[in-house]
């Protein structure tokens, strides 16, 4: 039973479907016929009510006021009287269910008040019934369109990718399909309603006179063949604005990608004139857009109001002939009044329609068939057999970008594991072949296999497994470093996280009305087991461990100190921490090193730290004790209020904001000294003249927003540092002696926004290396801060915690396609990313290319020892490394060569063939 | 030792002498105080040249290698500059400076004395001018050495 529901639940059945149906109304009802009959059903049970809710206040105005229940001398009449009339052609007579109960005149009256009330609320709840349901099924069908179009994405071939742009991409999913998830809820349920409305009053006016009643018909008839012919033209253009303004957005982004070479070259006034020409065209299309449009609201507003006309013409005169009596005219007319309405609402909805539909079309083909690739089928354990034997290369043909053949007819074959070099020498050829290898090219001539295995036909989840690939961009997604290296191990989730159980069931049912998938990232995805690992620990092991085989190593070790600590997830760390901070203050008292770190003490001003710091004696955590934030808030504010140091320090603001208008005048703005010097900005320079010259002049108070200025610059002055020898002994004491009303006061109002140091603790809010030496190094110790650093180094290995600190390295966040991350700490990541899931085949395209050429050699060894029992194969620019390898495939004029290395173990061979040829032992 | 006393220290640096006092205020702010402690090298022949010195206390030796192993060449004191040549000429360094005693230091970094060079047409004269006269001390112990 359990595990039934386990297979439920990680089934990856139901979102893969093959494309996009052609016709938007098919997948709507598809995917939702049976929610949109049942709100059909509610409809048409609610009309009764409503009819009964428009007839009440007749019956209330007739009945009870003029009291026509009560004509024949009646003194009470029956209320809530219950009969059934049969029509005369079933014979007549009428049934009663309930007699009522008599009541008189006021009785009734107040009687039908409240049944009209009640239905009143019975109309409304079934009104807000059926909004909710419909936007509900809009937004359910929203999420199913959406999901269903990533899927897609996800499929995009290699060569489709060449031409989509991810930000027009992201706009569909994003924007263009919300209409139709607005259009949903009405496609099917709007048009019976209004039909519905509009229908019963034709009949009704058929029923009173079939020519008016035809006349009416015409009228409608022109209406909906003429209207949507003139709205062709404007669906046309409709079209048009959806592409211009996926290209527009697409523009933006491609401008924003590669906001640099606009920097470098610019080019702002070419890119303003673009945007400004695009805007422009999509201004012309709106315009054109409004004037049809307006134009065809013109002419319907006057084909429904002409109806009238003609009947007043037509159906007076029959009036006046006699054939129509007045009363039918004027019901005629009063019924239609009624149509109108929904009937500009029904074509309203047509105008909807279409236009959803043209941007459904417009989606569907973004998402063509042939863009995409094979389904991704579903994850049927996959065979676990390693990739090896043969590889068996025949008649390859790879065609170029310009037309032209990069391979031809090429044929080789070599025993797998090997570690094979590529090299062609500057042409794309040797890249070519890996991106073949990889599988990230599928347009390729001729057949290659893997121990019998065609490479095309191998599953997803196997080449996922077995093949990995390190082209020359690395790519890096936003997150941690392990985020980033674990990427290549979560192929299906493994167990559930154990969340909230009736949320987790909320959230799984909701994925099957939508077709979305059952797993949560929340679930634990990485195969620990596959890997021979343990648990978390042990995979941070792996991972610090290959990472410094690449050598990232102190990279991360960096990262690490820079991190902060998580007591719950470093536990080992977090225990040994204070012990590790006491030894190093060891370290440096015993070595002569004591003046390079001042340590913080709660009775001791810190003279490298600023007077923020020292205020606050902790780190800030939220923002608005943060930076100049704190001189503004009113916590701290009252807390130096009752120190007693406002105006002190507001006038240490005065003399720095003195200072500073002195030395950096004549400085241009923007200049980068401001940025790395500068207590004011330069921006702000004008205005703290102002306050000084007004302070100069009549000496009056600041005003409190002056003030606070003032007051936040000393907060930011270090003593060490800035030595503008403000601060004399008594201010520190003063100091000092505020921090008890800082912490007191926020304590007091439960403020979070600060930790607080404890020499016994570990303040999470700081990074490691501050909680190693809780506090500050010395500015004025030459060379201070490498001798620090080399002191932790020691300690961190002495206590045997190096592993801890990098653990913490990787949680460090890369930023934005890795932004944060230099070159090589990219590449060594997609490096280590392909080692960690252990490939049977390793191709590396250029991933080496951001390292020097000592560097790359090292990480060569590190991959030909890491891959004792897999392949390697690694496209070379030149024949400096080729030692390393056992076999040598060189590309020359289209021709394949394969060269046997030095190592006699390993079997090579260029099968006959015209293309292919051994020359062994060229090269070694 | 505040940053008006520097700025005394800077005035009495013959390159820096004819500079405004606001300027020199500037050059203060923007360096570094560092304090060597006796035997700490300020740098080492041969290393990039990153920053110039001005001593504000304390003695340092100019040590040059040699086949038979550094030999002291000079010893400076009270506000001297050293290092300028290298980060004015971009060339690494071409004598080794060791503090004999702990000696208190201004460190102008080359990126900001460059900046500040290329911002204040003031500051490049005196440098130029300074380079100049020392130019011309050197031709005249030139013809002084080639006429004895």
């Amino acid at each position: 039973m359990a595990k039934d529901r386990e297979e439920v639940l990680f089934s990856f059945e139901g979102y893969n479907s093959t494309a996009m149906e052609k016709s938007l109304f098919r997948y709507i009802w598809t995917h939702s016929k049976r929610d949109q009959l049942f709100i059909c059903f509610v409809v048409l049970l609610s009309q009764p009510f409503y009819f009964i809710s428009l007839d009440l206040p007749r019956r209330i105005v007739n009945e009870a006021i003029q009291g026509e229940a009560f004509r024949e001398g009646n003194v009470t009449a029956p209320f809530l009287q219950l009969h059934f009339d049969w029509p005369q052609w079933l014979g007549g007579g009428s049934i009663r269910l309930f007699d009522g109960f008599q009541v008189g005149r006021v009785g009734l009256l107040l009687g039908l008040s409240c049944l009209f009330l009640l239905f009143v609320v019975v109309n409304n709840g079934f009104k807000y019934w059926i909004n909710l349901a419909k936007g509900i099924l809009g937004e359910r069908m929203l999420r199913r369109m959406r999901f269903d179009l990533f899927a897609m994405v996800l499929r995009f071939t290699p060569e489709a990718l060449r031409t989509v742009k991810s930000s027009e991409t992201a706009t569909i999913i994003k924007d263009e399909v919300e209409p139709i998830g607005g259009f949903i809820g009405d496609a099917f349920i709007t048009p019976v309603l209004l039909g519905m409305q509009a229908l019963t009053a034709l009949v009704f006016i058929m029923v009173q006179n079939v020519w008016l009643g035809l006349m009416a018909l015409a009228v409608i008839a022109v209406q909906f063949t003429v209207i949507p012919r003139l709205r062709r033209e404007l669906l046309r253009l409709g079209k048009e604005r959806q592409l211009a303004s996926r290209e527009l957005a697409g523009r933006i982004g491609e401008v924003l990608d590669g906001i640099e070479v606009v920097h470098v070259h610019n080019a702002y006034a070419w890119e303003r004139a673009e945007i400004g020409n695009r805007l422009f065209g999509l201004f012309s299309i709106r315009l054109k857009i409004y004037n049809r449009k307006f134009a065809v609201k013109f002419l319907n507003n006057f084909l429904s109001q002409v109806t009238p006309f003609l009947f007043y013409a037509v159906g007076g005169y029959f009036a006046l002939r006699g054939t129509l009596d007045i009363g039918q005219l004027v019901a005629v007319i009063g019924a239609y009044r009624e149509l109108p309405p929904p009937l500009k609402e029904l074509i309203d909805w047509d105008q909807q329609r279409l236009d959803v539909q043209v941007k459904y079309d417009q989606v569907t083909q973004h998402f063509a068939e042939e863009r995409l690739g094979p389904l991704i089928e579903s994850e049927a354990e996959a065979e676990d057999e390693p990739l090896v034997g043969s590889l068996v290369v025949e008649g390859l043909g790879l065609p170029g970008p310009h037309g032209d053949m990069v391979v031809e007819n090429a044929s080789f074959s070599l025993e797998l594991p090997a570690k094979v070099a590529l090299s062609s020498n500057g042409s794309p050829a040797a890249s070519m072949l890996a991106r073949v290898l990889a599988r990230r090219i599928t347009g390729f001539a001729g057949r290659v296999s893997i121990g019998g295995r065609d490479l095309t036909q191998l599953p997803v989840s196997v080449a996922g497994r077995k093949i990995a690939y390190a082209g020359v961009d690395p790519i890096i997604f936003p997150g941690s470093i392990r985020d980033n290296l674990v990427y290549g191990l979560r192929f299906k989730p493994l167990a559930r996280a154990e969340a909230d159980r009736r949320e987790a069931a909320r959230r799984i049912a909701e994925a099957a009305r939508t077709g979305n998938p059952f797993e949560s990232i929340a679930d634990s995805w990485i195969d620990l087991a596959r890997l021979g690992l343990e648990g978390e620990q042990d995979l941070d092991r792996v991972l610090v461990g290959l990472l410094e085989q690449i050598g990232m190593g102190d990279s991360i070790y960096l990262f690490g100190l820079a991190g902060r600590i998580d007591p719950e997830r470093h536990a080992a760390l977090a225990e040994r921490l204070v012990e590790a901070r006491n030894r190093l203050r060891e370290t440096f008292q015993s070595s002569g090193m004591a003046d390079l770190v001042e340590p913080f003490d709660i009775d001791r001003y810190n003279d490298q730290a600023s007077i923020a710091e020292n205020l606050l004696f902790g780190v800030p955590i939220s923002d608005e004790f943060s930076g100049r934030n704190l001189a503004d808030n009113p916590l701290f504010r009252s807390a130096i209020d009752r120190a007693g140091l406002t105006d002190r320090l507001v006038r240490m603001g005065l003399q720095i904001a003195e200072t500073m208008t002195e030395i950096f005048q004549g400085l241009p703005p923007g200049h980068s000294l401001f940025a790395q010097f500068s207590f004011i900005g330069a921006e702000e320079l004008p205005e703290f003249q102002a306050i000084l010259r007004r302070r100069a002049r009549g000496g009056h108070d600041p005003k409190r927003e002056e003030r606070t200025r003032l007051l936040a610059l000393p907060l930011a002055y270090v003593e060490a540092r800035h030595r503008l020898g403000l601060l004399d002994d008594s201010l520190k004491k003063q100091i000092v002696e505020a921090r008890s009303f800082v912490r007191d006061t926020l304590e007091k109002a439960e403020a979070t926004g600060v930790e607080f140091y404890d020499p016994e603790g570990i303040c999470m809010a700081a990074p490691l290396r501050d909680n190693l030496l809780f506090g500050r190094v010395n500015y004025q110790v030459a060379d201070a801060r490498h001798r620090v650093a080399e002191a932790i180094a020691a300690v961190v290995r002495e206590l045997d915690l190096l592993e801890d600190v990098e653990r913490i390295g990787l949680d460090h966040e890369v930023g934005a396609a890795g932004r944060l991350l230099s070159p090589q700490e990219r590449a060594s990541i997609n490096l280590v990313r392909c080692l960690v899931k252990r490939p049977d085949i390793l191709i590396v395209d250029g991933a080496l290319a951001p390292f020097d050429e000592e560097r790359a050699g090292k990480i060569l060894r590190a991959l030909v020892e890491h891959l004792k029992q897999q392949s390697l194969f690694m496209v070379l620019s030149n024949d400096r490394q080729i030692t390393a390898f056992d076999v040598l495939i060189r590309f020359r004029d289209g021709r394949i060569v394969t060269e046997k290395m030095a190592d006699p173990q390993r079997q090579a061979q260029g099968p006959g063939g015209e293309t292919a040829q051994s020359i062994a032992g060229e090269v070694a | 030792m505040t940053l008006e006393t520097e700025v005394q220290s800077l005035r009495q640096v013959p390159m820096f002498r004819d500079i405004d006092p606001a300027r020199l205020k500037l050059l203060a702010f923007t360096s570094e105080r560092v304090q060597f402690g006796a035997g700490q090298r300020f740098f080492s022949q041969g290393d990039p040249s990153d920053a110039a010195y001005v001593l504000l206390d304390g003695r340092a030796s100019v040590l040059l290698n040699t086949p038979t192993g550094e030999i002291q060449v000079a010893e400076l004191s009270g506000n001297a500059l050293v290092g300028e040549m290298g980060i004015l000429s971009d060339t690494p360094r071409s004598a080794t400076i060791m503090a004999a005693e702990p000696t208190t230091a201004l460190r102008i970094d080359k990126r900001v004395f460059l900046e500040l060079l290329a911002q204040f047409p003031q500051m490049s004269l005196a440098v130029m001018r300074e380079l100049a006269q020392r130019l011309e001390r050197t031709n005249a112990q030139l013809v002084a050495q080639s006429s004895s």
